[in-house]
């Protein structure tokens, strides 16, 4: 069950283990992601799925293994330094500036790409100006691709939650990464925000070629939308393969159904 | 009106006249639309360049003349690149509404038999594709916008961009073809089929020939048809209403085409709000729905503003009453002390309650396609916004009477346009109209044809109208909607459901009662703004649904009808009413493509609240609030 990885990888993990005290968080999980691909981590709650996003990002430190993200390893160099080299993150739990409109929190998410001086920003020297309308320009292209014009110039605590889903969205695409992680960018959503969603991750890999680590509770979600899947139980790794094998495989079914169905009860409340 | 030129060269079109402004003014800006946040100015050298790359483009494959070409598409300039297009080759535009669900798209498709369609985005193609099969005629989907339809592998796709390339190299190839087929223009040609919105039975196409056009084209510019004094290149225009309905085709494309006025798309149809304040349009053309809608934000707005700003407001509110009353005395224009009055509530109130909803700078407001309630008109003539209540229809262009400037009188339509004959039917009251822009007659229907327009040129507009002080027109209600009681009484329904929507909190009323012994209605309360008065109140709810039924929301309700109720004789009471506890939609069926109410399938899906108001029951939604009985006693 070793997958090579090869020239066309953006990021493979090897043999990553995290543990805090005597909680074993993931255990010896291995994986690589294809660049352009869309990849999926699924499991129960509690199996390890955040974690692993935490160490790719530089977030948590894996006592074992290694990250390769194009040929560079992660493990070790701080989350800035990550994000700078193509490591984007959407959170579950929306992370933008309530008070700040939808443009200035999309800037924001192109602060990396700036490049001026202190002074050179207080005196609005032609450099700066420049800087700043080309990121602008790449901010609106971002606005226009996710439909986000109505609120352009409202603040974020103001939008509704499937807006703000999408503002958050826009802000980890706005680092223009080479890698997105998803950690559940449909948590909390309606139906008719669901499919808005889908299909602008499906347009994200399309028009963009971003590769992408998608970690959702939705089935049909994931189901409809990763190319393949890696599913993880109580740390470990218990199968990987595209949806079609995933979703035959017992292991998983025991991992998501339980032995018998007191367990399942547990698990879902 | 222009003679009628005999050789087709001298023929008037649109296309023609566009291609004279680039002629004479080509680098002036003839529309601008909004691209990455930033306004970009479109020159009518770039306009008549794009058409007339339409042209080859539709010419290259194989478009002759009277064919059909569809566009499924929110207002952008590429729509008007089309339109003018199709019309500079002899083709027909057919305009497709961007919310018609796929079944109607088949049915236009199919109806009018339309050989190119140019579909504005994935979710237009994805209808189109969906019914392709069933719609033999069709052989080209243009798309304009390639995000998620470039990866679709089909052999009729084609993007916008491929198009015009065709169009390029055709001009390349055959430089003079588009002259040479727009040489055999006739005034007779039709260019255009507008699909009536259908409140009863499928949408028919109503066709419009160069002369229709022309003809409604002089009265804008010439009659004051639309705004007066006529537009100018000085005057701005922000188009948002769907293009495919005649109203907003003579607002934005007539108008600009002929006047030079500038026009602005709105970015999408969620930032028209927005759009309309930075805009700031000098000319501006909407649809009772929207009026309701402004009046209905201004008033929740104040109602939760600070105490020292309802006070201001409501101070000023009152002068401007004094305003409006003034006013309207003298036909809609300042008297010397209104004026003053005005200039200084400008400064404390109106200036900025009209820049914040985009009416500004407006110097002519028009409102039409459908009855508005005289208090809602009442209400921006208090703030210095007169509203000229028109009308027209599809059938007749668009052009029939208007409200003249300094002539207006609330509650009527206005006096014919010049060249414009009305007559009203002796017996029915039918409104009749007669001028040249009435149209051809419906596409493959000359059967519905015969029955619209009669051997005299009259067209049977189905509105029953009244004259008032023998010059202005007022509209009583459609000849089919007008309820005649069990007692015997004739009632319009219309005049009773606007003056209960004018209420903010109210977005559809259904007064039923033909051949029933008294009327009810049928309420839809308006999400926003009872929710919001909802909050105010703290009143919890869940659902649209849920907030409807609330006890409260029914005492408002009740309130509302009970106070209309004052206002009309005893026959034209509203007893009961029930709430409908959805929201209506187009795609439900329920709405046509222009909101307007399909009585006759709401008949149907409500028929059982009807039921349980007549057969004197209460199982219904809120019909167990016993207090709905009150609303008979306040009129006793």
């Amino acid at each position: 069950m070793v997958e090579l990885s090869h020239e066309s990888t953006v990021i493979s993990l090897d043999g990553i283990s995290l543990s805090f005290g005597g909680t074993r968080a993931v255990h010896d999980v291995s994986f690589y992601v294809n660049i352009g691909e869309l990849f999926a981590v699924i499991g129960p709650n509690g199996a390890g799925k955040t974690s692993i996003f935490n160490c790719i990002s530089g977030v948590y430190r894996p006592q074992k293994g290694s990250i390769t993200f194009l040929g560079e390893e992660l493990i070790g160099q701080s989350p800035e330094y990550i994000a700078r080299i193509g490591v984007a993150r959407m959170f579950q739990n929306i992370e933008l500036f309530d008070n700040l409109t939808v443009v200035d929190n999309l800037m924001l998410g192109r602060t990396q790409h700036l490049a001026y001086s202190v002074l050179s920003a207080l005196v609005y020297s032609p450099k700066t100006r420049r800087q700043e309308t080309a990121n602008r320009e790449v901010v609106e292209g971002l606005i226009d691709f996710l439909d986000l014009e109505a609120y352009r110039a409202f603040p974020v605590g103001m939008l509704p939650y499937g807006a703000k889903k999408r503002v958050e969205f826009g802000r980890a695409l706005a680092m223009d990464p080479k890698l997105l992680l998803l950690d559940e960018p449909v948590a909390g959503m309606n139906v008719e925000e669901t499919e808005d969603m889908a299909r602008f991750i499906l347009d994200v890999r399309a028009e963009m070629g971003i590769s992408m680590i998608l970690v959702e509770h939705d089935m049909g979600l994931v189901m409809d939308l990763a190319d393949r899947i890696l599913v993880l139980d109580f740390g470990e790794r218990i199968a990987l393969g595209t949806p079609a094998e995933v979703q035959g495989d017992p292991k998983v079914i025991r991992a998501y159904l339980g032995e018998d169905l007191s367990e399942t009860t547990k698990e879902l409340t | 009106m222009t003679a009628i030129a005999e050789s087709g060269v001298r023929t008037w079109t649109l296309a023609k006249q566009v291609r004279g402004s680039a002629a004479s003014m080509g680098d002036g800006v003839a529309m601008r639309a909004k691209r990455l946040g930033v306004w970009r100015d479109i020159t009518w050298s770039d306009y008549a360049d794009n058409v007339s790359l339409v042209g080859h483009a539709l010419l290259g494959l194989g478009i002759e003349p009277g064919d059909r070409v569809a566009i499924h598409s929110e207002n952008r300039p590429e729509w008007l690149f089309t339109d003018l297009g199709t019309i500079a080759v002899r083709g027909i535009t057919v305009g497709l509404y961007p919310t018609n669900p796929s079944a109607e798209v088949e049915y236009l498709l199919a109806d009018s038999g339309s050989r190119i369609l140019i579909a504005e985005d994935q979710e237009q193609v994805d209808k189109a594709l969906a019914v392709e099969s069933r719609c033999p005629a069709l052989e080209h989907i243009v798309f304009l916008e390639s995000r998620g339809v470039a990866s679709i592998d089909h052999p009729k796709l084609m993007s916008w961009e491929d198009f015009l390339a065709r169009g390029a190299a055709h001009r390349e190839a055959f430089p003079d073809a588009l002259d040479r087929r727009a040489a055999e223009t006739q005034p007779d040609d039709v260019v255009t089929l507008v699909y009536t919105s259908g409140t009863t039975g499928p949408p028919k196409g109503a066709m419009l020939t160069n002369a229709n056009v022309e003809f409604a084209s002089n009265v804008i510019v010439d009659g004051g048809g639309l705004y007066e004094p006529p537009p100018n290149t000085g005057d701005v225009i922000l188009s948002y209403l769907p293009l495919c309905h005649v109203a907003e085709r003579a607002v934005t494309t007539w108008t600009n085409a002929v006047s030079g006025a500038v026009v602005h798309f709105a970015e999408s149809i969620d930032t028209v709000v927005a759009n309309l304040r930075e805009v700031q349009p000098t000319l501006f053309f909407a649809v009772p729905r929207i009026w309701e809608k402004l009046k209905a934000a201004i008033e929740v707005r104040m109602a939760a503003a600070s105490r020292i700003k309802r006070l201001n407001y409501g101070i000023w509110m009152k002068v401007g009453n004094g305003i409006a009353q003034s006013m309207l005395a003298n036909g809609g224009r300042h008297t010397a002390w209104s004026r003053i009055r005005y200039g200084v509530g400008y400064v404390f109130l109106y200036r900025a309650m009209r820049d914040r909803i985009g009416l500004r700078k407006v110097r002519a407001a028009a409102s039409a396609a459908a009855p508005i309630a005289p208090e809602v008109l009442y209400f921006f003539f208090m703030m210095g916004v007169p509203i000229h209540e028109l009308y027209g229809m599809t059938e007749n262009s668009a052009v029939a009477t208007s409200n003249r400037r300094g002539r207006i009188k609330l509650g009527t339509v206005g006096e014919p346009h010049p060249g414009v004959e009305i007559l009203l039917d002796e017996q029915t009251g039918e409104i009749l109209t007669r001028h040249p822009g009435s149209f051809a007659g419906y596409w493959n229907r000359p059967d519905a044809t015969a029955d619209t327009l009669d051997a005299e040129g009259w067209l049977h507009t189905g509105d029953v109208g009244q004259w008032v002080e023998g010059t202005h027109l007022k509209i009583v209600d459609r000849i089919k909607d007008i309820i005649i009681t069990a007692g015997g009484k004739n009632i319009s329904p219309s005049e009773l459901e606007n003056a209960i929507k004018s209420s903010p909190f109210i977005r559809e009323a259904i007064v039923i009662g033909d051949q029933r012994p008294y009327l009810v209605a049928l309420i839809g309360i308006e999400e926003d703004t009872v929710g919001q008065w909802a909050k105010a109140k703290r009143i919890p709810y869940t659902t649209y649904r849920d907030l409807s039924e609330r006890e409260e929301v029914l005492r408002l309700v009740q309130g509302i009808i009970a106070k209309v109720n004052e206002g009309t004789a005893r026959v034209e009471n509203i007893r009961k009413f029930r709430m409908i506890t959805k929201a209506l939609d187009h795609e439900d069926g329920d709405l046509t493509a222009t909101q307007k109410v399909k009585r006759s399938a709401l008949m149907v899906t409500f028929g059982p609240l009807i039921d349980d108001m007549y057969d004197g029951t209460d199982r219904l939604a809120g019909g167990d609030q016993s207090d709905v009985v009150v609303i008979s006693r306040v009129e006793n």
